[in-house]
């Protein structure tokens, strides 16, 4: 190339760029960003006519399915459409994880109530540790950034504490609140509500942990009788520890003879390691209570027993007159006692019967596993891989109808009742004390909208994750409970209460979450022992309560750390942390599915 | 690559030549290449493909990604919103760092020494130590959520290295010729407009070049400083991890696409690159 051509090439880059800059500098100027990547209405096809109109075509073309008559569904849209006036107008944004659910919200619901409030509200979506990060920078800045947040109500314990959040229950009162919102309606409404006894979040959608198996293989008379002369029990939903291990070790390499099913090799156990901050989720979404550590409620009224330990919690954080007093044995904890080891040594022995390389995956990546149709069960699946295990090809019959099916996650040696039998959570609605006010009420009529009963069952429909009630027992999930692999029996039995989420005994769950991933990773990559690794996460847990009791941010119910004495001390007081089991293994135990799913839809529980 | 003075060696009985270098040569490239033709390979697959099948080139072709990119607001506002941050960054890290490069090159003051190497030392710290300065910085003054923001941001690293860079071509400019301009008749702003710049246009070719690729690819400033509004393209791919898994295809066309302004850069600069890495000090 000539030095006349480089010349002039470079001129035209230099002008071209200047005048690039030039334009989009015009462009930022005039929406106050840069390219406007705010709400569209590319979701959704914008109706025409009157106001009334409009919220008419939306009801038929979007929520025709609705637990209200046409009329009733009317009636809140043009309450939202009323209240909404004085901050038409607006730019309110507000976030929340990208799964199904909220992608319905972002790209239907979000440009409904835009259409018809003339708020202009942008619902964006971004990975959950995303998510959290922007929340903690808000926290940490009492800066706004979004408006409103739908975030897992992992953090009550913080809220409550600190004085960072708007809480739900002034909202209701003090802010423009839909008459027929029903708060009572939400399932999940305890788990974002303090041991204060105030709201501060409010479920948008609920998820859990369940167990997940290949119901044909289940069922093959063929497979059973195998299974059957080798164990000497019937093959069925492994209701402890003990029979899911014998079903892991038979399916990876006993059935057929070598651990294959038609000619292809199965796996009888899927999970994932790698060392990624997903993994923590793995573990704190209720693993050790599942195991059996941590205690139980005991309800005198009832006589029953619900999980989310007091005074011990399954983090094994020991809470007196609601103070976290500690994690380690030596405080009273039980983070680091013979029912959590037992719990991770089991996480990592299992990995012998998953696929290779399930170790090295994290949890976004192990999510579409189960679905290509050759693993047969997995003990710790979230409720909402459901649309996309359903949308799977491999995961339904000639009739179109799932080959899977959901059931309770089977408990540890040290489980006795009223322990998890796995974890449930509710994205929530979360608002700011330091937000701008105006557009945090606005942020507020469309949470109540996105939950509202107008569009909760077309929503549910989509997404699969339950908050109401009135969803759940709605004529037309009992039409069509059978698509769903067990989903609505589920939530419609008397089970439901001992999957719980993180409870008020966490004082500031995004630091101390951060150090389980860390610690169990280094144990799944084979660095460290279990013992080793409970060891130093209880060590952690303890010095980042120290720091809280140091800098004294909490005024009520703020960490009072125990002085550390000798384990058996505490090992040897009634209740959290127990002592060793001899024998961990335990006598197996199954239950045959289609019975434990009858009983559910009848109301009873499996456990009786 | 020039197969007309590759030494030669010989090979078999019959005597045909086998030219080892080139063959290396197309091996490392072919290893360098893999991961870049995955890349474009994902993009036009099917997510249960990815996923299920082992497949070099794919038995069915799917532009869902591309498709999902050019029609969705969310994705191609994101592109426009880097686009715009990177060449303001470059535009003006590149206007800011040419007179302060002249005043290093031509001037001696006190602590002119010392003020080179302080320069240098912004690019030493990790720039998650500016996150929460800046951000609450940039709130305060109501720029948080603007593409002007994360321009500003990406200066503190783009115009040390700026001056760096140019500071070293134009000592490789002899002072005579600030001098015989001046004798000439000149305007200094004349001289420097039209006949110094011009000398040194590789340099600036260079600079624009690093500056444009830093900006390109930072993310951790870039994500921290934006919100709905601004948000870049770095950010919207990371929204394509969900709890029901990975959208790979809808990632991989995202990749593609992220990868084009870089080599549209490295195609107008390609003949400036190899000064620029002996930075003018040659």
């Amino acid at each position: 190339m000539s030095t006349r051509t480089v010349r002039k090439r470079t001129q035209y880059v230099v002008a071209l760029s200047a005048v690039t800059t030039l334009a989009l500098s015009a462009c930022a100027g005039a929406t106050g960003g840069g390219g406007d990547t705010g709400s569209t209405d590319s979701g959704i096809e914008t109706a025409e006519g009157t106001v009334e109109e409009r919220a008419e075509q939306y009801i038929d073309q979007y929520f025709a399915d609705s637990v209200l008559t046409k009329e009733e569904q009317m009636e809140e849209l043009m309450w939202f459409v009323e209240a909404a006036e004085p901050y038409a107008g607006m730019d309110v944004s507000v976030l929340s994880e990208n799964i199904p659910t909220h992608a319905y919200e972002s790209e239907v619901l979000a440009a409904v109530f835009s259409d018809l409030t003339g708020i202009n509200l942008t619902h964006s979506l971004m990975g959950e540790g995303e998510v959290m990060e922007i929340i903690s920078t808000e926290i940490q800045t009492r800066t706004s950034v979004y408006d409103g947040y739908v975030n897992d109500t992992d953090s009550i314990g913080g809220h409550q504490r600190g004085d960072y959040i708007y809480p739900i229950s002034t909202l209701l009162e003090s802010s423009p609140t839909l008459p027929t919102l029903d708060i009572d309606d939400f399932i999940g409404l305890s788990f974002g509500t303090g041991s204060d006894g105030v709201i501060y979040q409010l479920p948008d959608q609920q998820f859990a942990n369940l167990y997940w198996f290949r119901y044909d293989w289940f069922s093959d008379p063929d497979i059973q009788q195998q299974f059957e002369d080798i164990y000497g029990y019937p093959l069925g939903v492994p209701v402890n520890w003990s029979a899911y291990e014998d079903i892991a070790v038979f399916f990876s390499t006993q059935v057929n003879g070598d651990g294959t099913i038609d000619g292809e090799e199965v796996f009888g156990h899927m999970d994932y390691g790698a060392k990624h901050f997903s993994l923590g989720w793995r573990f704190t979404d209720a693993w050790l209570s599942m195991a059996g550590n941590g205690d139980t409620v005991f309800d005198p009224e009832t006589g029953e027993r619900t999980p989310n330990g007091i005074p011990v919690d399954e983090w094994g954080i020991r809470v007196e007159n609601c103070s976290p007093v500690g994690s380690s044995v030596e405080r009273g904890g039980d983070t680091n006692a013979p029912a959590s080891v037992y719990a991770v040594e089991k996480y990592l022995e299992w990995f012998d019967y998953a696929p290779p390389g399930a170790q090295n995956l994290n949890f976004d990546e192990s999510a579409p596993v189960v679905g290509e149709g050759n693993v047969a069960q997995q003990m710790f699946w979230y409720t909402v891989f459901t649309r996309a295990t359903i949308d799977s090809p491999a995961m339904s019959d000639e009739n179109g109808d799932p080959v899977w099916r959901m059931a309770p996650s089977p408990h540890g040696a040290y489980w006795q009742e009223g322990h998890k039998l796995g974890y449930q959570d509710a994205g929530s609605w979360t608002f700011m004390n330091h937000a701008d006010e105006e557009k945090r009420d606005a942020a507020w009529l469309y949470a109540q909208f996105a939950t509202s009963k107008t569009v909760d069952l077309a929503k549910s429909i989509q997404g699969l994750t339950f908050a109401r009630d009135t969803t759940i027992n709605s004529d037309w999930f009992t039409e069509n409970a059978g698509d769903y692999g067990g989903l609505v029996e589920f939530y419609r039995s008397p089970d439901r209460v001992n999957w719980t989420p993180t409870g008020t005994n966490v004082p500031d769950y995004p630091s101390m979450s951060a150090e389980w991933w860390q610690a169990i990773g280094s144990a799944a990559a084979g660095e460290i022992t279990a013992q080793e690794a409970m060891d130093q996460l209880a060590t952690k847990q303890d010095e980042i309560m120290e720091r809280l009791e140091r800098a004294g941010v909490h005024d009520e119910c703020g960490v009072k750390l125990n002085e550390p004495r000798d384990a058996q001390y505490w090992l040897d007081q009634p209740g959290a942390p127990y002592p060793a089991l001899a024998d961990e293994k335990g006598t197996p135990e199954t239950v045959p599915y289609d019975e434990l799913v009858a009983g559910w839809f009848e109301g009873n529980s499996y456990l009786d | 690559m020039s197969d007309t003075i590759a030494p030669v060696a010989r090979a078999g009985a019959k005597g045909t030549y086998f030219d080892w270098k080139s063959w290396l040569f197309w091996l490392i490239m072919a290893i360098w290449s893999i991961p870049l033709l995955w890349l474009m390979s994902m993009s036009v697959r099917y997510n249960e493909d990815i996923l299920t099948v082992f497949e070099i080139i794919p038995s069915r072709i799917s532009f869902r990604g591309y498709i999902e990119f050019f029609s969705e607001p969310q994705w191609y506002g994101a592109l426009i919103n880097s686009l715009t941050y990177t060449t303001m960054n470059m535009v003006l890290s590149v206007a800011v760092a040419l007179p302060a490069a002249y005043a290093f090159s031509r001037f001696t003051f006190s602590g002119d020494k010392h003020l080179f190497f302080w320069l240098l030392t912004n690019r030493m710290a990790p720039a998650a130590v500016f996150l929460l300065p800046f951000f609450q910085m940039y709130q305060a003054l109501g720029l948080f959520d603007t593409t002007y923001a994360v321009a500003l941001a990406h200066m503190l690293f783009n115009v040390p290295l700026a001056v760096w860079i140019l500071e070293g071509f134009m000592s490789g400019v002899p002072r005579q010729l600030d001098e015989m301009a001046e004798i000439d008749g000149y305007s200094f702003p004349r001289f420097f407009l039209t006949v110094f710049v011009p000398m040194i246009r590789a340099g600036i070719g260079v600079t624009a070049f690093f500056a444009f690729m830093f900006s390109w690819v930072e993310l951790l400033i870039a994500k921290t400083l934006t919100g709905p509004q601004a948000m870049p393209l770095a950010v919207q791919m990371s929204t394509t991890s969900t709890a029901a898994g990975l959208d790979w295809a809808l990632l991989s066309a995202a990749g593609v696409i992220a990868i084009i302004p870089g080599v549209i850069v490295i195609w107008f600069v390609r003949n400036y690159i190899a000064k620029g890495f002996a930075l003018g000090r040659v």
